[in-house]
C-alpha cells in the first residue's frame, strides 16, 4: 500500500491555513470528549461551572457502589456487556472465518446466490426484526438471557464481516495453500496452519470493529433485557438519564466507563483498523 | 470410466467440505434475519397485544396506518430529513477533512486519528453527553452567554423548531470521520502523477481538487451516499436517547414510532406495518447499491 504522498505545497500561507482549519475541527471533535473527562472529576458544586478546570481530582463520581438503581451498580452493567461481547465475538469470528474462507477458496453450492444474499442482508433494518425476535425468545422464556442477545448479534454482524473477509481471502496467494496441500494437508488443516496466521491483521481489524458495534449496541439490548440485573451498559446508562438530571457527575463517570474500552482498543489498534477498513472499502 | 467416477467423488467431497464451511453462517442468518423478516411481514396482517393469540385482521392495520395515522407520515418525513441532512452534512465534513489530510501536511496522522475516534464511541454515551451540552445550563448556552449572545440561548432539545436539527448536528459530529476514512481510501488510488502534471500546468490546489479528485472519486461518492442514507434511516439510538421522538413528535422517526407502538402501547401487529415499510425502503436502497457495486466491478474488468 502506497504511503500518502508528501506535497510540497505552495507557501507558508496555504500551509498555515490548512493547519488552522484542521486544528479548529480537531478541537470541535475533541472538546466534548475532554469536557466529559474533566466533568467526571468535578464535585457536585463545581460541575455547573462548565468551563472551569477541576480544582482537584475528585473521584467521588466514580464511587459506583454509591450510585445504584434498585441495587444494581454500573459494575453489573459493565459485566453484562463484557460477557455478551466476548461470547458474541467468539462465535461470530469462528462462523465468519469459516464462511469467508469457504466462499473465497472452496467449492460451494450456490456460491453466487449466497454472495448476493449477504450483500442484500447488510441493509436490513434490524428494527424490523425486533418484534419477531422478541416474540421468539419470549416464547422460550429467554428474555433477560444473554443468549437472546448473543445469537442475534452473531447473525446481524455476520453478513458484513463475511463479505469483507472473503474479499480479503480471495487475494490470498493460492500457491501457499497448494504447497501445504502437497505436503499432505487437507483443506481444513491448510486453513488453520497457513491462512489464518498470515491473515491475523485483517481478522483483528474486523474483530475490533465488531466489538465496537456489539459493545455499543442499544436497540436489541433495550428490547431483550428487561430487568436491571441483566442490562448491558448502554441500556443501564439510560437509567442515569432520568435519575441524575441534577447531579451530572455520576452520569459523566458512567459515560467515561462506557467509552473507555473502545477508546483503548482504538489507541492500540488504530493503524490496523484504518488499514483494514481501507482495504475493505476499496476492494469490497 | 473408473477415473470419471473417482473425479466426481472427489468433487462431491470438495463441495461437501465447502458447504460445511458456509453452513453455520447460513443457519444464523436464516434463523435470526430471514425468518424474522418473514414473520414481521406476516404479523402486519394480525393483531397481537403480546399476551393473547394472534388475531387475523387482513389489511386493517395497513389501512389504518396509511390513512388515519398522522404520526406515520410525520415520522417518515423526519426519517427522510434526518437521513438526507446527516448524509450530506457528514459527507461534506468527511470529504473536506479527507482532502486536507491527503495533502500530507505535518501531523496528518494525528488529525486522522482524532477525526475517526468519535465514530467508535457508543451512540448512547455520545447522545447522553450532548444532552448535557445542549442543556439549559450546558456547554452551548454557557458559551453563548460568555459571548454575550444571551438572546440566542435556548432549550435546544426541548424546542420543536430546533430539536431535529440539534440531533442532526450530533450525528455529524460523530460520523464525519467515518466518511473521511472512505474518501481517504479512495484517494489512495489516485496516481500522484496526475496531480503533478496538473500542478506543472499551473492548476491551483482548489482547482486540482475539483477537477481531479472529485471526478475520480465519483464511485466512492455514490456508494457512500447510499450506505449513509441506509444508516440514516436506521437511526434509533441517538434520537431515542436525546428526545424519544419529542418534543411534540418533532423528532419522531420510523424507528422510534415502531418501538413505541410495539413496546409501549403493545400493538405489535400494527407496529409491524412500520417494520414492513422499513424493510421495503431498505430493500430498494440495497438493490440500488448492489447494482452500483456491480457496475463498478464491471468497470474494473
Amino acid at each position: 500500500m502506497r504511503k500518502f504522498k508528501r506535497n510540497e505545497f505552495g507557501g507558508f500561507l496555504s500551509n498555515s491555513f490548512i493547519q488552522i482549519c484542521l486544528i479548529i475541527w480537531a478541537t470541535v471533535e475533541l472538546f466534548p470528549i475532554l469536557w466529559l473527562f474533566m466533568s467526571s472529576f468535578k464535585p457536585p458544586g463545581e460541575i455547573r461551572k462548565v468551563f472551569a478546570l477541576p480544582t482537584s481530582l475528585y473521584t467521588g463520581n466514580y464511587d459506583f457502589d454509591k450510585f445504584r438503581e434498585g441495587g444494581i451498580t454500573i459494575g453489573i452493567y459493565l459485566r453484562n456487556s463484557a460477557i455478551v461481547a466476548s461470547l458474541s465475538l467468539l462465535i461470530l469470528t469462528i462462523v465468519v472465518l469459516l464462511a469467508a474462507y469457504g466462499i473465497a477458496k472452496l467449492k460451494v453450492t450456490g456460491k453466487n446466490v449466497i454472495i448476493i444474499l449477504l450483500l442484500g442482508l447488510v441493509g436490513v433494518p434490524v428494527h424490523s426484526l425486533m418484534i419477531p425476535i422478541f416474540y421468539f425468545f419470549n416464547k422460550l422464556n429467554m428474555l433477560d438471557n444473554i443468549w437472546g442477545l448473543v445469537l442475534p448479534y452473531v447473525a446481524f454482524h455476520a453478513p458484513f464481516s463475511t463479505l469483507i473477509l472473503q474479499s480479503y481471502f480471495k487475494q490470498f496467494p493460492d500457491e501457499l495453500i497448494e504447497a501445504a496441500k502437497i505436503d499432505g494437508c487437507s483443506n481444513i488443516r491448510a486453513f488453520f496452519t497457513v491462512v489464518l496466521p498470515v491473515s491475523l491483521g485483517a481478522v483483528s481489524a474486523v474483530t475490533i470493529l465488531n466489538f465496537t458495534y456489539i459493545w455499543n449496541e442499544f436497540l436489541f439490548a433495550l428490547v431483550m433485557m428487561r430487568h436491571n440485573a441483566s442490562k448491558t451498559l448502554p441500556v443501564g446508562l439510560m437509567n442515569f438519564k432520568g435519575q441524575y438530571l441534577i447531579e451530572w457527575g455520576p452520569m459523566m463517570a458512567g459515560l467515561v466507563v462506557a467509552i473507555i474500552p473502545t477508546t483503548i482498543f482504538y489507541f492500540i489498534f488504530h493503524r490496523n483498523l484504518i488499514k483494514g477498513i481501507s482495504v475493505g472499502a476499496v476492494k469490497g | 470410466m473408473v477415473k470419471t467416477s473417482n473425479i466426481k467423488k472427489k468433487e462431491l467431497r470438495e463441495y461437501i467440505t465447502g458447504d460445511a464451511f458456509v453452513l453455520p453462517v447460513l443457519v444464523f442468518i436464516f434463523l435470526f434475519i430471514i425468518w424474522p423478516v418473514i414473520q414481521s411481514l406476516v404479523l402486519a396482517f394480525f393483531r397481537w397485544d403480546g399476551v393473547g393469540p394472534w388475531r387475523y385482521v387482513g389489511l386493517k392495520n395497513f389501512v389504518k396506518m396509511f390513512t388515519k395515522e398522522p404520526l406515520f407520515y410525520q415520522s417518515l418525513k423526519n426519517s427522510v430529513i434526518f437521513a438526507v441532512v446527516t448524509t450530506f452534512g457528514e459527507m461534506a465534513i468527511g470529504f473536506t477533512a479527507a482532502v486536507l489530510i491527503d495533502l500530507g501536511i505535518r501531523c496528518w496522522k494525528v488529525y486522522r486519528f482524532i477525526f475517526y475516534l468519535p465514530v467508535l464511541l457508543s451512540q448512547v454515551a455520545v447522545s447522553l453527553l450532548w444532552t448535557k451540552i445542549y442543556a439549559e445550563d450546558g456547554l452551548v448556552n454557557t458559551l453563548l452567554g460568555v459571548l454575550h449572545l444571551e438572546n440566542l440561548q435556548n432549550v435546544w432539545l426541548g424546542d420543536p423548531r430546533f430539536a431535529l436539527w440539534a440531533v442532526c448536528l450530533v450525528s455529524m459530529w460523530q460520523f464525519g470521520g467515518w466518511h473521511m476514512i472512505f474518501f481517504l481510501a479512495g484517494m489512495q488510488g489516485i496516481d500522484p502523477q496526475i496531480y503533478e502534471s496538473a500542478k506543472i500546468d499551473g492548476a491551483s490546489t482548489l482547482r486540482r481538487v475539483f477537477s481531479i479528485t472529485i471526478p475520480m472519486l465519483k464511485n466512492v461518492f455514490f456508494i457512500i451516499t447510499i450506505l449513509s442514507l441506509i444508516m440514516g434511516f436506521k437511526a434509533f439510538d441517538m434520537i431515542y436517547v436525546m428526545t424519544s421522538g419529542g418534543p411534540a413528535m418533532a423528532t419522531e422517526i420510523l424507528g422510534t414510532l415502531l418501538y413505541t407502538q410495539a413496546f409501549d402501547v403493545q400493538r405489535y401487529g400494527y407496529a409491524s406495518v412500520i417494520a414492513v415499510v422499513m424493510v421495503i425502503i431498505a430493500m430498494l436502497f440495497s438493490m440500488f447499491y448492489i447494482r452500483l457495486s456491480g457496475y463498478q466491478k464491471e468497470a474494473v474488468e
